[in-house]
Order: C-alpha cells, then sequence, then structure tokens
C-alpha cells in the first residue's frame, strides 16, 4: 500500500520552538526568584511529561496486547510520543538537585527527631530513591527502544513475526509499567508528604496517565487525519473509539479518584485525612472543587452522547481539555505541599506548563519528520483502515 | 390429571394454529438465501419508496439500517432520561429518609452526607436505565409483547428465524399493490413469494389485556394472596419458633419458675457478701446515732453537688420534710408531721448524724440507703445545713 | 481479537464452517433430549448437597446463627466469605457479557449466555449469606426503606445498606441483560419445536419476537446501552462489597486499594469457575467447535492478567502497611503471613499469584487438563482470600487479651456445600432447560454470515444521496 503522507507544517516546530524557549525563560526566571518554588513546578512539568511519555507507551503494548486494529493507523502518534521517556532521563537531573527542596524526609535533622520518618529510612533515602528512579527511567527506555526498533523495521520488512515479537514484550512491559508507574507515584508524589500513604496512589497516578496519554493521542491523530497528513483518511468511526477509551479512563479515573476519597473520609483516621485536609483548607477547597467539575462532570458530560464521540472537532476539544484535566490534577496532588495556606498559580508554575507543552510538541516534530508516520509495514494496518464498528 | 393439562394445551395451540385467516391480506413475503442477497434486496424495496416494509434475518446483520434507510434514534434518550430519573430519585430519597424526615447522627457524618450517598445514587441511576432500556425498547419500540402478529407461526417466520432471510412489504403501505411486489421480488432473486392474511382475532380492535375476566382474575389472585400472607404471617405462624417474633427464648425471665434449680425459682438470691456497684455497706447500720459522731462528709460544699442534694432532698425528703426543713410537706395529712430540721437537736448534729438517719432511718422514717446512692445522701447533707444557715441567718451571712 | 501467524486474518470463532441450521440443532440439541446419564449423576450429586446445605440452613433457622462458629472478635466468618466469593463468582459473566462486548471482543459469544446465566445464579447464591445472617431473614424487608411502625428509616451511610441496593440492582440488571439476550433464542425455539405445551411456553418467553431489523435495530441499540451500564455497574458491586471492610478502622481492612483490587479479584475468581464448568460443559454437550480451544486459552490470559493485578494488591498492601509506619498495619500483615493463619494466606498466595504464572506458556495454556487444575486452585485461592481478609484481620485485634482463634463448625460446612448444590443444581437445569450458548449471537460471526458489500446512506425519502 502506497501512502502519500505529508510533512507536518513548519508551524509544528515553529510553536514547538518558541513554547519551548518562552517556557524555558519563565521557568529559569522563576528559579532565579524562588528556587524551592520552582522546583516544585519542575516536578509538576516533570511529571506530566511522565504521563504523556510512558503512558504512551503504554497505549503502544496495550495495542499489540490486545490485539486491536482500529488504532494501528495511529499506533505512530503514540510511538512518537512515547520517546519523550528518552528526554526523561536528562529532565531528572534537575529532580535529583532539587531533592532537598522538594522532600522532607531528605533532612537528617527532620528524620532524626522523626520515628515515623527513622522508620521509613530503608526506603525513603537518597540512594536508593535515586537507584530506583534510575531503574524505572532505565526500563522506561529499553521497552520504547525495543518497540519502536520492531516497529519500525516492520516498515521495511513487513516481517509478522515482529509483530509477534512485540507482543511479548507488551506482556512483559504491561507488568513493570503498572509497577513503575506505581513508585513513580509513591517515590515522587507521595513522598512530597511522607507521613501520608494510601495503597490506592499508584493506581490513581496510572489512572491519570492513561487519561492523558489517550487524549493526546486522540488529539493528534484526529488533528492529523482531519488534515490528511496520514496518506489516508478514515471515517468518523474511528474517533468514536478514541471518544469512547477516553470516556471510559475518564469514568476510571474517577472512580478510582472517588474511593480513594470516601474511604479516607469514611474512616476519618488523622494520619490519613490530613492530606485531604490539606487540599480543603484555604483556597485550595475550590481548586478541589474544581477538579471534580473538569475532570469529570462536565467531560462526562459531554462525551456521553454517541454523536459527540464521532464529532472531530468535539474530540479533539475534549481531548485538550482531558489534557489539561490531567495537568489540572497533578498540580492538586504536588502543589498543596508547597502552597499550604491556598492556591496559587502565577508566572512561576505557568512557564512550566508552556515548556512543557513546547518540549512534546518538539519531540513529535522532530519524530515525525524522522521516521514514517504511519506503520506501513504492519500486518494489522489493513483491518485498521477497513475497521468498522460492531 | 398430567393428561388433562396436555389437552388444554392441545386445544388451546390448535386455535392457534389453526385459527382462520380471514380473507384480507396482511403483506407479502419473500425469502433470500444470503446476506448480501438480503442487503442488495432491502436497498432496493428502500429505494422504491416503499415505507412500511421490514426486513427479517435470523441475526442482526450489520449495514442493513443503512441499506433500509432507519436509525435507532430514541433507545438512547430513553435510556438517558431513566438514568436521570434514577439519579435524582436515589438523591431525593436519601436527603428526604435521612435528612428531612428522620434525622439520625451516623458516624458523626452530616445528615446528609453526600460521598456516602454517592454508591446508591450510582445503582439507582443504572437500574432505573436498564430498566427503562428494556422497557423502552421492548415495549415502546418493538411493540411487544405481540403474540398475535400475522406473521407468527407463518413458514416464513420459521424460516427467518433460522437460516434465511426476509422481507416483507405490509399492505398497508400506499404504494402497495399485489403484483408490483410480487414482480420486485421475483426481480431480486427471491424466492418462496407468499402473501400473508390477517387472523380473524386481528381484525378486532379489543386489546386482551383490558378484558374484565382478565382483570377479575388478576384482582382475585392479588387479593387471595394478600389474604393468605396476612394469615399466615400473623396467626400460622405467629407461636411457631424461629417465627415468633423471639417470644420464646431460652432464658429465664423475672419471677418466672425454672426447672434447672432444685428449688424451682428461677430468681436467685446473691451469695452471701455480695456488694452490688457503688452500694458500699454501711458500717454503722443498725447503732445508734450516738456511734457516728465521727463521720465527715467526704464531698466539697461546691455549687453543683448543693444543687444536686437540693434535687434529690426535693424529690427524696421534701413530701415529708417540706422545701425548707420545717416539717410541713405535701404528705402532712397521711402521715405524722415530722420534726423541723431547724430545731436545736438537729442544727447541734453533726454531718454524720444526719447522713445516719438517712441511711438507717429513725423512728417512722424508714431507711434511704437503696433510694438514694451513697454521695447523694451526702449532698442532700450538705442542702440540710444550706437550709438551716438560710433559716437561722446572721448578719455576716448576709453578701456584702 | 486473535489473528494467525501473519495477523492479517482473524481466526473464526466457530470451528469449521457450519450451516444456521446446524448450529439451530447443535445448540437446541439438550433441550430435545432426555438428560444423559452423566447429567443425572451430576443432579444427583449437586442435589444431594443443596439438600445438606437445606438441613444445615433449617438448623440454623430453628436455633439461630449460634450454630456457626463466629463469635468475639470473629464476628464475620463464613456467612461473609461465601458471599463475597459468590458475588465474584458472579462477575466474570458480567465482565464476558457486558466490557468484553464493549471491546469488541468477539470470542464472547461462545461463552456469553452460559457465563451470565452463571452470573444470575452465583448472585442467587451470594443473596443467600448476608439475608440468614441477618438472623431472621424472614424480616429482610426491613433491609429496603420501606415505610414501617417505627417510623424510622434505613441508614444510608451504611455499607451494609449499599450492599442491598448494589446486588439487587446487579441482580435486577444481569437479569435482564440475560433475558433480553434470550428472547430471540426463545423465539428460535418457538419456530422449531413441535410439541405444544412447549411451545406455548416459548411463545408467551419470547414475546412474540419475529426477527424484524426495525426490531433488532433498537434490540443492538438497547444491548449496547445495556453492555455500557453494566460495565460501570460491575465495578461497583464488588468495590460497595469491599467497602464493607474497608471504610471500618480494622487494620486489614481499611486500605484505599480495597475497591479495585476486590474488582479484579471477582473477575478472576469468576473467571477461574467460568473455566472450571465450560471445560465439562463443552465436553459433555458436545460444543467444543463453539467453545473452542481458543476460548479457554484467552480466558486463561485473563486469568494470568487478573491473578497479577491481585498480586500486585498482595504486593502493594503489604509495601504500604510496612510505609505506613504504624504498628498495628505492620503487626496484621506480619501476622497473616506467619501467624496461626498462615496456611490460609499462602494458600491464596500460592492459588493466585503463583501457580497461575504457569499461564506465561502457551502450552499450559492450551492444555485442558493442567488448566482445570489451575482454575481449581484458584477458586480454592479466592475463597481463601476472602477468608483471609475476614478472619484473620478479625482475630488479633488492638486488644491483644481479646484474641481469639476461629473454627467453623459442621453447620458452615454444610452451609459452604449447600452453596455449590444451589448454584449447581440451578445450572444443570439452565443447561437442559435454556440454550447455553446465544444461537443469534454465534450465527452472527460464522464466516459468511455478515454481508460483504456495504450499503450506501438513504436519505429520508429513500433515495439515494
Amino acid at each position: 500500500m502506497e501512502f502519500n503522507t505529508k510533512k507536518l507544517p513548519a508551524s509544528v516546530g515553529k510553536w514547538g520552538m518558541i513554547l519551548t524557549a518562552v517556557g524555558a525563560i519563565m521557568a529559569g526566571a522563576a528559579f532565579a526568584v524562588d528556587s524551592h518554588r520552582a522546583m516544585f513546578g519542575y516536578l509538576w512539568m516533570y511529571m506530566f511529561l511522565v504521563s504523556i511519555g510512558v503512558g504512551s507507551l503504554a497505549l503502544v503494548a496495550l495495542e499489540y496486547l490486545v490485539g486491536a486494529n482500529w488504532s494501528t493507523p495511529f499506533r505512530r502518534v503514540s510511538e512518537f510520543l512515547s520517546a519523550i521517556v528518552v528526554l526523561l532521563a536528562v529532565l531528572v537531573i534537575p529532580l535529583f538537585f532539587g531533592m532537598h527542596d522538594l522532600f522532607h524526609w531528605t533532612h537528617a535533622d527532620v528524620v532524626a527527631a522523626d520515628p515515623i520518618l527513622k522508620g521509613k529510612e530503608p526506603y525513603l533515602n537518597t540512594p536508593f530513591f535515586i537507584a530506583r528512579t534510575g531503574i524505572m527511567i532505565l526500563i522506561w527506555i529499553i521497552f520504547y527502544l525495543l518497540f519502536t526498533k520492531n516497529s519500525r523495521k516492520q516498515d521495511i520488512t513487513k516481517d509478522p513475526a515482529l509483530t509477534a515479537q512485540n507482543v511479548k514484550y507488551s506482556a512483559a512491559f504491561a507488568i513493570l509499567f503498572i509497577l513503575t508507574i506505581s513508585f513513580a507515584a509513591i517515590d515522587w508524589m507521595m513522598s512530597l508528604e511522607p507521613h501520608w500513604f494510601s495503597t490506592m496512589f499508584g493506581v490513581y497516578y496510572f489512572a491519570g496517565t492513561l487519561v492523558a496519554a489517550i487524549s493526546i493521542a486522540a488529539y493528534i491523530s484526529v488533528g492529523l487525519n482531519e488534515g490528511g497528513y496520514f496518506g489516508f483518511k478514515v471515517d468518523y468511526e474511528k474517533y468514536y473509539s478514541f471518544g469512547t477509551l477516553m470516556f471510559a479512563f475518564n469514568v476510571f479515573w474517577t472512580y478510582i479518584g472517588f474511593s480513594q476519597y470516601m474511604l479516607i473520609w469514611y474512616a476519618d483516621i488523622p494520619e490519613e485525612t490530613f492530606w485531604i485536609m490539606n487540599r480543603m483548607e484555604g483556597t485550595w477547597i475550590y481548586f478541589s472543587l474544581g477538579l471534580i467539575f473538569i475532570h469529570f462532570i462536565i467531560p462526562f458530560l459531554i462525551l456521553l452522547p454517541r454523536s459527540s464521540k464521532t464529532n472531530p472537532n468535539l474530540v479533539m476539544f475534549m481531548a485538550m481539555w482531558l489534557i489539561y484535566a490531567h495537568a489540572y490534577d497533578l498540580y492538586w496532588i504536588i502543589m498543596p505541599t508547597y502552597f499550604k495556606d491556598g492556591f496559587v498559580f502565577s508566572w512561576n508554575e505557568l512557564g512550566f506548563f508552556i515548556l512543557a507543552f513546547g518540549i512534546i510538541a518538539l519531540v513529535f516534530n522532530y519524530m515525525a519528520s524522522k521516521f514514517n508516520i504511519v506503520p506501513v509495514g504492519d500486518p494489522k494496518l489493513e483491518r485498521g483502515l477497513h475497521f468498522h464498528l460492531n | 390429571m398430567i393428561k388433562k393439562i396436555q389437552n388444554f394445551f392441545k386445544e388451546f395451540n390448535s386455535r392457534e394454529d389453526d385459527e382462520k385467516r380471514s380473507g384480507k391480506i396482511y403483506a407479502v413475503t419473500s425469502l433470500f438465501d444470503t446476506p448480501n442477497e438480503i442487503m442488495n434486496a432491502s436497498t432496493e424495496v428502500a429505494d422504491k419508496g416503499y415505507k412500511r416494509f421490514d426486513t427479517f434475518t435470523p441475526y442482526p446483520v450489520h449495514g442493513l439500517d443503512q441499506a433500509m434507510g432507519i436509525t435507532n434514534p430514541l433507545v438512547g434518550p430513553i435510556a438517558f432520561v431513566g438514568g436521570i430519573l434514577g439519579c435524582f430519585l436515589a438523591l431525593l430519597m436519601i436527603w428526604w429518609m435521612s435528612d428531612a424526615n428522620y434525622p439520625n447522627i451516623i458516624g458523626g457524618k452530616p445528615f446528609f452526607a453526600l460521598p456516602a450517598a454517592i454508591p446508591i445514587t450510582f445503582e439507582g441511576t443504572v437500574l432505573l436505565t436498564g430498566i427503562a432500556t428494556v422497557v423502552g425498547m421492548l415495549v415502546l419500540l418493538n411493540k411487544l409483547p405481540k403474540i398475535n402478529n400475522p406473521l407468527n407461526d407463518t413458514e416464513f417466520m420459521k424460516h427467518v428465524s433460522s437460516d434465511k432471510f426476509g422481507i416483507v412489504i405490509g399492505a398497508n403501505d400506499k404504494n402497495f399493490s399485489e403484483t408490483e411486489v410480487r414482480d420486485l421480488f421475483q426481480s431480486l432473486g427471491g424466492h418462496s413469494i407468499q402473501n400473508v392474511y390477517y387472523r380473524e382475532s386481528n381484525l378486532t380492535d379489543k386489546t386482551p389485556l383490558f378484558d374484565s375476566k382478565f382483570i377479575m382474575t388478576l384482582i382475585a389472585v392479588a387479593g387471595l394472596t394478600a389474604l393468605v400472607s396476612y394469615f399466615t404471617l400473623n396467626y400460622v405462624l405467629y407461636e411457631v419458633v424461629p417465627f415468633d417474633w423471639m417470644r420464646h427464648q431460652a432464658k429465664i425471665n423475672s419471677q418466672s419458675p425454672s426447672d434447672f434449680f432444685p428449688d424451682k425459682a428461677g430468681m436467685r438470691t446473691p451469695v452471701e457478701g455480695t456488694v452490688a456497684r457503688g452500694f458500699m455497706p454501711y458500717e454503722y447500720k443498725g447503732l445508734p446515732d450516738s456511734a457516728v459522731r465521727l463521720l465527715a462528709n467526704p464531698l466539697p460544699a461546691s455549687k453543683n453537688i448543693l444543687e444536686r442534694g437540693q434535687d434529690r432532698y426535693n424529690i427524696f425528703c421534701s413530701p415529708c420534710h417540706g422545701y425548707f426543713g420545717e416539717g410541713d410537706g405535701r404528705m402532712n395529712d397521711q402521715f405524722p408531721k415530722p420534726p423541723s430540721l431547724h430545731n436545736n437537736k438537729v442544727l447541734n448534729w453533726m454531718d454524720g448524724n444526719i447522713y445516719h438517719v438517712l441511711t438507717n432511718g429513725q423512728n417512722v422514717m424508714p431507711s434511704y440507703e437503696s433510694q438514694i446512692s451513697r454521695d447523694d445522701r451526702w449532698a442532700i447533707v450538705h442542702y440540710v445545713r444550706a437550709l438551716q444557715r438560710s433559716k437561722n441567718a446572721k448578719d455576716q451571712d448576709l453578701p456584702k | 481479537m486473535s489473528y494467525d501467524s501473519t495477523y492479517t486474518r482473524e481466526i473464526p470463532l466457530v470451528e469449521a464452517r457450519s450451516g444456521f441450521k446446524e448450529i439451530d440443532s447443535v445448540l437446541t440439541h439438550p433441550l430435545d433430549t432426555k438428560p444423559t446419564k452423566g447429567w443425572w449423576i451430576a443432579f444427583a450429586i449437586s442435589f444431594t448437597a443443596l439438600l445438606i446445605g437445606a438441613l444445615s440452613l433449617a438448623n440454623t433457622l430453628y436455633f439461630g446463627i449460634g450454630e456457626w462458629g463466629n463469635n468475639q472478635p470473629v464476628g464475620w466468618a463464613f456467612d461473609i466469605v461465601n458471599f463475597v466469593f459468590w458475588i465474584g463468582i458472579g462477575h466474570a459473566g458480567t465482565l464476558i457479557s457486558a466490557i468484553l462486548f464493549l471491546f469488541r471482543q468477539r470470542w464472547r459469544t461462545g461463552i456469553a449466555r452460559f457465563a451470565e446465566a452463571m452470573t444470575i445464579f452465583a448472585v442467587m447464591t451470594a443473596g443467600i449469606f448476608p439475608i440468614i445472617h441477618t438472623g431472621r431473614p424472614w424480616l429482610a424487608g426491613y433491609l429496603l426503606p420501606l415505610p414501617n411502625q417505627n417510623g424510622v428509616w434505613v441508614n444510608f451511610a451504611s455499607p451494609l445498606l449499599w450492599d442491598v441496593f448494589a446486588v439487587s440492582t446487579y441482580f435486577t440488571i444481569s437479569f435482564l441483560f440475560w433475558g433480553i439476550g434470550l428472547v430471540p433464542d426463545l423465539a428460535v425455539l418457538r419456530d422449531r419445536t413441535t410439541n405444544k405445551i412447549k411451545k406455548t411456553i416459548y411463545s408467551v418467553a419470547s414475546l412474540g419476537w419475529n426477527f424484524s431489523n426495525r426490531n433488532w435495530s433498537n434490540y443492538e441499540r438497547a444491548y449496547l446501552i445495556l453492555a455500557g451500564i453494566s460495565t460501570p455497574l460491575v465495578l461497583s458491586v464488588h468495590s460497595i462489597v469491599s467497602f464493607d471492610f474497608a471504610v471500618s478502622v480494622i487494620p486489614g481492612w481499611h486500605t484505599t486499594i480495597f475497591p479495585p483490587y476486590f474488582v479484579a479479584g471477582a473477575i478472576f475468581s469468576g473467571f477461574g469457575m467460568v473455566s472450571t464448568v465450560l471445560i465439562i460443559v463443552r465436553k459433555v454437550f458436545d460444543l467444543e467447535h463453539i467453545v473452542t480451544i481458543n476460548h479457554l486459552e484467552k480466558m486463561n490470559k485473563i486469568l494470568l492478567a487478573t491473578g497479577m493485578m491481585v498480586g500486585y494488591a498482595y504486593a502493594m498492601e503489604f509495601f504500604i502497611a510496612w510505609y505506613s509506619g504504624n504498628t498495628f498495619e505492620q503487626f496484621v500483615f506480619i501476622n497473616r503471613a506467619f501467624g496461626p493463619y498462615a496456611w490460609a494466606y499462602w494458600i491464596m498466595v500460592s492459588c493466585n499469584v503463583f501457580f497461575p504464572q504457569l499461564f506465561w506458556f502457551k502450552k499450559v495454556r492450551r492444555s485442558i487438563p493442567i488448566t482445570m487444575v489451575l482454575v481449581i486452585l484458584v477458586n480454592v485461592g479466592m475463597w481463601f482470600e476472602r477468608f483471609v481478609i475476614v478472619v484473620t484481620s478479625l482475630h488479633r485485634d488492638f486488644l491483644p487479651s481479646s484474641w481469639a482463634m476461629y473454627a467453623p463448625t459442621i453447620t458452615d460446612f454444610g452451609l459452604l456445600l449447600g452453596s455449590f448444590g444451589f448454584f449447581f443444581t440451578f445450572l444443570l437445569l439452565f443447561l437442559k432447560a435454556l440454550p447455553l450458548v446465544s444461537i443469534a449471537e454465534i450465527k452472527a460471526v460464522v464466516e459468511g454470515a455478515q454481508p460483504s458489500i456495504h450499503p450506501h446512506p438513504h436519505s429520508s425519502n429513500g433515495e439515494h444521496k
């Protein structure tokens, strides 16, 4: 099959550069003004990139694992985005230097005076933390390389055995993904409040990454398909699948979030409730209520009717909405540790937000210019292109 | 008996099967062999402008809706309305029952706590969505149940329920003409083209649901069920263990005999020397009051103790002694009048003497040991002292 | 979806091309014939178990629940363990019929009806336990928010009440789902049968279904919506069951991961039970080309996946118990793994996490005898999971002076056995009374059943666009 894929418009790269530059300058300024505060903004951006990068990698694995074919024509979008995991290895370095600002438990005097933190020391200590981080990022990079190498090789050889191999990798990655993403959540976000604990926390972050990853895949895929960049055009039925998955993952996130909140609220044990109380004090209560509307009620009602899941403009709009909603969710998790009294959002934080989108645009643009935007050698592609609902 | 039932069914069915078909034509039917043929045929029939036609397949064939030019726009909205209704009814129920009608504090939570209301609200939403979907689809949209459809029990139906595909064009279509329809089917490759006629019972408009016999039977069954349940629950099962509302239990009620003990008495006297909680034995029991001169009031004369003493005094002492201890109580006509508590004898008593009288009794006054607890007796002593002081106040007692 | 080795062609769901008539006769065969000897033996066994259960139940009702081994501090034991176990078994049916339907996993058609029936019978079995656990089950009407002479209402803040709503909704929706799936099949039976009595029953039960595409169109949409609402419903039901434990402050019960952990466990145990029964049924009723080895392999994969999820939850609970720094939390988990009930804990872990790892090997997944052994172990392991959660968390709580061991009585075992008898008796009757594979759905996935041409859309007046 021949695909007359169009090159991405130059504006993508241009905007990527502008966003990155503006974001970097603002982030730099934020560090210069208040490095402690900026460190939290940086962590927020980093976690957002982890969601997009690792979540996209998980979507790629998921497609192989369940044998879906409707998504095969769009798989490269997620593959390109998962290249972010390579960048994560570089971007993590400032975090190591900022650990003292971020994590209470890195202060030796605090730990010495606190029997609970003392008890956690075998896990929460700097060398082990860095080692865990390294291993997690290494796992992501290895699987990123494994998947994409086979996928690209298939463009030329069209060998179905490569798909079979990737299915095997996917099975292994599925387990490692859930483990790494859980421990990423525990290490980088839960341990910001080292006294607090919730067994659900890893699953909560995992649910959020899926929402972000499917939304960004939907946004880019629908946009490229509508613009004719793939060299083929599939009908709206495929957007239905995107819409449904966005809807489903979002409801799953809500389910996890509600369960976690409700159980802590109901049992009312002080060692758990303080984390929630922190998010209900001062102006944070409005932010928390906003989370319910932005991340659940509004997308739920909009995405519920079948017609909105096949409307390309609405799918793109809601995809972007949910990407923001995920950033909002991460802000809600990370920032109350720094802003104890009430919620603050200023240029200090905005810079990191812009930087994150700049990085995503640049990575995608780079990958799209270098590699095939359609997995032309994938044996499932043909079925994917002629996919019909029912 | 079984024969009889079988015969009944036989009769019932033969009536159904052999029911005379009236001469009035209902529709023309045709069968097709493959899914592709039925797709083409449906498209053609729709293109010819027929409205009252339908396609019959043993299973849902994809794309037939488009071929026939039909959509199913109503199922979703019906489900949605059911869901909204379920959600609001559940919330309303929880709020009204747990906040408005009978508020009850549970676990220190608000009367109407939203997080705790969400599970039931969710279930209510799902329940009514499901019921609305199924009832809406079957009854409102598909007009079922309908057992007397003229197509039922025809050869045509036997085929489309198994392995063939069929098209029916109704006689009530405005373009209907028997010969044209037959020709159309012929040209599309259909076979077994047949007319279906109305059953005679279909020609009347009577709905069996409103048949008076049917309604009477329903009422009779409902009434009988209610009566039987009422009598079973309230009379038949009333004395039957375990349905007897726990009236028969393997325990001894007070004042009732028991075969378990040799003396057949259910209530037992405590072992000698048993001391009930809060009832320390009184060591001067029965002794003259001179013995207790040195017993001191263990309670401070604080405000709340005095109030407690007043409260107890007014309940237990005032009927005879009067509210102010002057011996002018409300029982004066029935009982001998006690001496005033303000006479010199009592004024000069030690606290212990008053306590002793309360505990031990004196003359016609019985012991109050079992009615008034030890601390309360001492509180009364304080109160009596206060009464005495107020009745015999000196200048220095007046507030400055 | 599963493909052949080139990933271009789906493996057909029904092995060997079958005619529609042949499908009709294969699937209605068990209904048209007298029960075989094997069926009677199975029925005799399960009915005996049911009778034993009935005796134990009579004993419980007459003398009260003091006949059970529950006593302070272990106030919940076999009753709740069995309830959670059977509710969990039910979840596989809804998963197969709803979630796999939404994910367009067409292989579900071969097993959906059967699994849905299992859901209904499992929920019925489960429902017995909380009701008899109340002590006077004939007063169960007070569980519902009905006006009564006391003027009070039920406690809406109690997860036990949420259970009442969740389980009854779950039963109703599963029954509707199963019921509307049966309607077209009953119509097939109606048109096939020559027996007058059967014909009357089928005519009434099929509601006069007439295979019209205008009806199918609404029917399919309604089916999709039901699948859509059943999916969150199935999640909610076991989540609410988990709330029974998790809203408390008992270490080992109060942990936030309980809802998804219970759901994963429920699906896991349900698939275990579906596989166990299906392996026998496909052999006995000669359905090996409709419920193929591919079906079993897929179910084994789901068992592997859900088993890992359950393993994740075990590990996370353990880790967070240590991480929490809370002595009581830490003690409960140490006590589970190394205390007096360690045997139960390790049965649970090995049956649910270790043994299913064998499913990584394709040879194991496609071997029926090994699968049979492993799925039975899954059933055992999941029963013990609930036992571990309920009993070990209670028997040693905050106050060491009130620690005690729990020992079930013969009545407890009788009720457990009886629950299996109840479930299998219904299942065996179902197998002889209704088509155990959806006739209409299986026809729709036979090769060549769907047209190879696609229609062009009409405008509303029937003209071409």
